[in-house]
């Protein structure tokens, strides 16, 4: 029997945070800290004339004002974004200046009264624009970044890097099609609305460390970012993070704590704080991408895909940080979960004159999932075949090779078909997609297919360390950060498991410091129980190797021949000879007062295996461990007169490898569901023709609100990853990205319209029917 | 946050308060008269907002009244938009109240803020309106009594110094079969396409919009063209839209076109209501 694998086990950290006394970085206090305000652009692409801030600097108690400088220019694969705009702005709320004030009101009545003189430059609104013969050019000088090796900017256009997928023969694939398929989406950027605002504080210490908190996803990031950016030496860079109040990949770049850091070194090393308003968090920190694209499919009369060529348009706004490695995630499963021979797919990350991207939960595949599988859908009404009929007849089956030529089997990708198959059981497929509910309401159910795999680093490490308390409980030391995802408490767990130890025993230090607690990557992209689990389970059988040992010496017999459970360390046929974990973990006392072992520490690492950059001809490699898949739907209430309606239902079908903990894994996933049904059905920027955003502010950019959400219907299917711990896989993203595929397919068989753009107002519908 | 300063006031008098806002304008303090204090920081915090001196009405009786005296409802401007609400005196009111922003904010938003806001919908007029209620508004002359017809246009007409007080309104009006829908871009919080709020007395449709136009009205050529049986419920309708009397707003809510549309279904509603699907 399970001591603790698949139980319902409460987190680790919900005490705190039900009560509210779980404290973000915000929260901290700050004697002598020093407040630092930005100043932003009102216009989405304007030279800057000239910066007057002769009466910002006589505010009472402003310290320091911050401008842009040619140099350092920062970006993860391209160097092209200052931290503050240099001679030129590129998009609608990006920073100009910051002012370092005693105060906060200072610093922000300061910050009012900087005034910048603008020269308005043509604004650049989508990809397709900015792939315009006569398009401006957003980076004149872009061959003349600094870049990383793996990254393909083209120079003299918006094109900031371009992924190729060239599998098998395209020209066959069609010959044996006898229908093909060809339609355009797009959708544009939008944000992440996670509930805590990015905050950081900087400070340089007198003996030199340069000390960072922040709200981030990648603290050990900002260790080698700030080092590469600054020349800073990476060991005297320390940064903390504690509790993130949501992240979902907005928290992985890299920006506010560039600024934080001169403005620190601008007033002399004293502590400093930079804290987004809701307006900064959405418009002037980095946004969820928007996407436009071309797909065209080729398949046969029975169904039976052959041949896919696709175009990716990624709107990677004004600067390409994690543009770029998001455009090449889309490439590398661009098909969605099907197996295809012949597949070519560019996948462009393209500047635009809109707020810059960085990653966003699911990492491209809910909008590249929104592409495919809404062609699916038209490709299985041209073909008259059912639409989940069609996708099964396609899926992906172990021994079919991935677009990057990568031959997957049982392990490495889930089981589809049964996903599939259990999908149909839920939403009661056999009734039909189309029931009448009224003479103008129908309930019409979509569905969309899922697989993503993790492209990450390829020397992504994590690392753990466990150490005893001498009652014989146990810490955990992880820097996965407690994002609200519950990776520390599922750690614990494992550990209870292996150790066959009371989890009220095992303690998780949930703060991270870059200084003290082992490195893990970054906290994204679903990797936190593969990559943190592996290693506590190797620091776990490390320990247990150092209490065997000890006890081996007490109980005089081999280690080999001891068990270690429930606080004890036994002998394995002779249980009653045994003696307990907290003698020994710090050491055996002998009556006669010698004393053998010393503390126990144990220490475990891992490193994902085998990753490959994927080849630029033609995208072949191995980018990626494993693979989730799943199958998701909706069922939706339509008023066919007034093109509103209802989401009465959501499910999900995932193969998760292993349930580690249900409820934690169901949160996981219904969290994600709701992302993903707002980004598909009202969550989007509203831009004006000038790039202006007109809704950064939660007034009038609308998630869903209590009372809004559907019922959830959540199941998992248990096909394991023999390489994750218990054989888990990753599930973090995993419930979004088939959601707006899933809204957008029931909506247009409602509506009767091909509907191509997100998200699906009322009026958007209305609009695609003619409507206006 | 504001990042200007400002005095805070709390008179406990009608004359005091009045009293107070043109001793505070002499001295050159711009001074605001607050309720509930929302727009002051939403607004104030954006710097759309500035003003040297705050007047805080919630101390002053008159503005707290909530009671039925005799044939008529006394609503005190001071009072938030969650307890007049849950006072059930007047249901369209209520109806009209419950849709606006949401419950933690009605807990602050009072019902003389939101007839006196910045933000354009101003929502809790349109019963209002409807009902021919009574606006009881403060000022160098005394307490004096305005039909609201009269003073609200647009906004509410008040003089410099002003302030209001009490709403209003005759109990046999609030008993009026009503109708009150807002419409929204998408889902079931935040601010309409369009809220049209209507009341049947004694046959006759009269209707109230927000957020159609750039601010709330009630329009008699609207209300005619809906209430002219001698043409065809589509006939109305159409005639109806055709009177609206100010630029349909287009904005990040809807297009024009879109919030015409939503008009006409919301039109024949609201004429499904009483008359039956008709032929619209």
């Amino acid at each position: 029997m399970s001591q603790s694998i698949g139980k319902s086990i409460y987190r680790k950290e919900a005490l705190e945070k039900v009560t509210g006394k779980a404290k973000y970085t915000d929260d901290y206090p700050a004697a002598g800290t020093l407040h630092v305000k930005l100043a932003v652009s009102p216009y989405a692409h304007a030279r800057i004339i000239a910066i007057d801030t002769s009466k910002a600097g006589e505010v009472p108690g402003v310290r320091a004002i911050l401008l842009g400088q040619p140099f350092p220019l920062t970006g993860e694969e391209i160097k092209d974004r200052p931290p503050l705009a240099f001679e030129r702005v590129r998009y609608h709320g990006e920073p100009v200046a910051a002012v370092v004030a005693d105060t906060p009101h200072q610093a922000k009545r300061a910050a009012e009264l900087i005034a910048v003189t603008y020269e308005p430059l043509p604004v650049i609104n989508s990809p397709r624009e900015a792939l315009q013969p006569d398009a401006v050019l957003i980076h004149e000088n872009l061959e003349t970044y600094e870049k990383i090796e793996h990254v393909y900017p083209e120079a003299k256009t918006n094109i900031a890097d371009r992924t190729k997928i060239r599998k098998g023969n395209m020209e066959q694939g069609w010959t044996e099609s006898d229908v093909t398929l060809e339609a355009s989406f797009s959708l544009s950027p939008s944000d992440h609305i996670a509930m805590e605002t990015r905050c950081v504080t900087a400070e340089i210490r007198p003996d030199g460390f340069v000390v960072f908190s922040s709200s981030t996803q990648s603290p050990y990031m900002i260790m080698e970012l700030m080092s590469r950016y600054f020349q800073l030496e990476k060991g005297k860079i320390i940064v903390n993070t504690p509790f993130v109040g949501g992240g979902y990949g907005g928290k992985v770049a890299v920006q506010l704590e560039l600024i934080a850091y001169l403005a620190t070194l601008a007033v002399g090393g004293r502590p400093v704080k930079l804290l987004n308003t809701r307006e900064e968090d959405m418009i002037t920190s980095p946004v969820h991408i928007g996407l436009d694209a071309d797909i065209k499919l080729g398949a046969t009369q029975e169904g039976k895909l052959k041949v896919a060529q696709i175009t990716y348009l990624f709107d990677t706004g004004a600067y390409s940080d994690k543009g770029v490695t998001i455009s090449r995630a889309a490439a590398i499963t661009c098909t969605g979960p099907y197996q295809l021979e012949n597949i070519w797919c560019d996948s462009l990350c393209v500047y635009t004159n809109h707020p810059y991207a960085t990653a966003y939960r699911g990492f491209s595949h809910a909008e590249l999932l929104f592409v495919f599988e809404r062609a699916m859908d038209m490709l299985a009404k041209k073909l008259n075949i059912d639409p989940l009929e069609l996708r099964r007849i396609n899926a992906f089956l172990p021994g079919a090779t991935t677009p990057t030529q990568i031959r997957l089997n049982e392990s490495t990708v889930g089981n589809l078909p049964q996903c599939i198959d259990r999908l149909k059981q839920l939403m009661n497929w056999k009734e039909g997609q189309v029931t009448q509910v009224n003479g103008r309401k129908i309930r019409v159910k979509g569905v969309s297919c899922i697989w993503k795999t993790s492209t990450i680093d390829t020397e992504a490490s994590s690392g753990v360390v466990l150490t005893f308390n001498v009652d014989g409980s146990v810490n955990i030391l992880s820097g996965i950060v407690e994002i609200g995802t519950g990776t520390k408490t599922i750690l614990a767990q494992l550990l209870a498991e292996k150790l066959k130890m009371d989890i009220k025993k095992i303690h998780v230090k949930m703060e991270v410091d870059t200084q003290t607690t082992p490195k893990h990557w970054k906290t994204v992209a679903s990797r936190g129980t593969l990559m943190a689990g592996r290693a506590l389970l190797k620091a776990a059988d490390d320990a247990v190797v150092q209490l065997k040992d000890t006890a081996s010496r007490v109980l005089m017999c081999s280690p080999d021949d001891l068990e270690v459970a429930n606080d004890m360390i036994y002998v394995r046929d002779e249980p009653d000879t045994f003696i307990h974990v907290k003698d020994v973990c710090h050491g055996y006392k002998y009556p006669s007062g010698h004393s053998i072992g010393g503390q126990v520490i144990g220490r475990g690492n891992y490193i994902l295996r085998h990753l490959t950059h994927i080849d630029h001809e033609t995208g072949a490699g191995r980018p990626g461990p494993e693979y989730t898949v799943g199958a998701q739907g909706v069922e939706v209430e339509f008023d066919t007169k007034e093109f509103t309606y209802k989401v009465l239902k959501a499910f999900a079908v995932i193969d998760i490898g292993k349930v580690l903990n249900k409820k934690a894994a169901e949160g996981q996933v219904m969290g994600a569901m709701s992302m993903g049904l707002n980004f598909g059905s009202s969550e989007t920027f509203v831009v004006s023709d000038d790039g202006i955003i007109l809704n950064p502010r939660l007034r009038t950019y609308v998630p869903f609100r209590y009372g809004d959400h559907p019922e959830y219907l959540v199941h998992f299917l248990e096909t394991p990853h023999i390489d994750g711990p218990f054989g888990a896989r990753g599930v973090g993203e995993h419930g979004l990205i088939g959601m707006p595929a899933a809204l957008a397919n029931s909506l247009s068989i409602a509506s009767g319209v091909e509907l191509t753009m997100l998200p699906l107002t009322p009026e958007s519908i209305w609009k695609e029917t003619g409507g206006g | 946050m504001l990042s200007f300063d400002f005095e805070y006031y709390k008179p406990a008098s009608i004359d005091e308060a009045v009293q107070l806002f043109q001793s505070l304008d002499r001295q050159g303090k711009n001074p605001s008269y607050i309720s509930g204090g929302t727009e002051l920081i939403t607004l104030g915090r954006v710097n759309k907002i500035v003003t040297g001196a705050v007047i805080d009405i919630k101390a002053i009786p008159e503005c707290l009244v909530l009671e039925k005296q005799g044939t008529q409802l006394v609503f005190g401007a001071a009072q938030s938009l969650t307890v007049v609400r849950e006072k059930q005196f007047f249901p369209l009111l209520s109806k009209a109240i419950v849709e606006i922003a949401d419950h933690t904010a009605r807990n602050k938003i009072t019902l003389g803020g939101n007839i006196c806001a910045n933000i354009i919908y101003r929502e809790a007029v349109l019963p209002l309106l409807l009902t021919d209620s009574t606006l009881a508004v403060a000022g160098l002359n005394g307490l004096i009594q305005y039909p609201i017809n009269d003073i609200f246009q647009q906004t509410l007409q008040l003089d410099r110094g002003e302030f209001l007080v009490q709403v209003i309104t005759h109990k046999q009006e609030t008993e009026l079969p009503f109708v009150c829908l807002k419409k929204r871009r998408q889902w079931d919080v935040g601010y309409p396409l369009l809220t049209a709020a209507a009341l049947n007395k004694n046959g006759q449709i009269k209707l109230a919009i927000s957020g159609l136009c750039s601010f709330p009205f009630r329009d008699k050529r609207m209300e005619y063209s809906l209430n002219n049986r001698s043409l065809s419920m589509k006939a109305r309708i159409e005639e109806a839209v055709s009177r609206i009397p100010a630029p349909v707003l287009n904005d990040v809510h809807g297009s024009a076109e879109y919030r015409v549309f939503v008009l006409e279904n919301t039109l024949q509603e609201i004429l499904a209501e009483w008359e039956g699907a008709g032929d619209a």
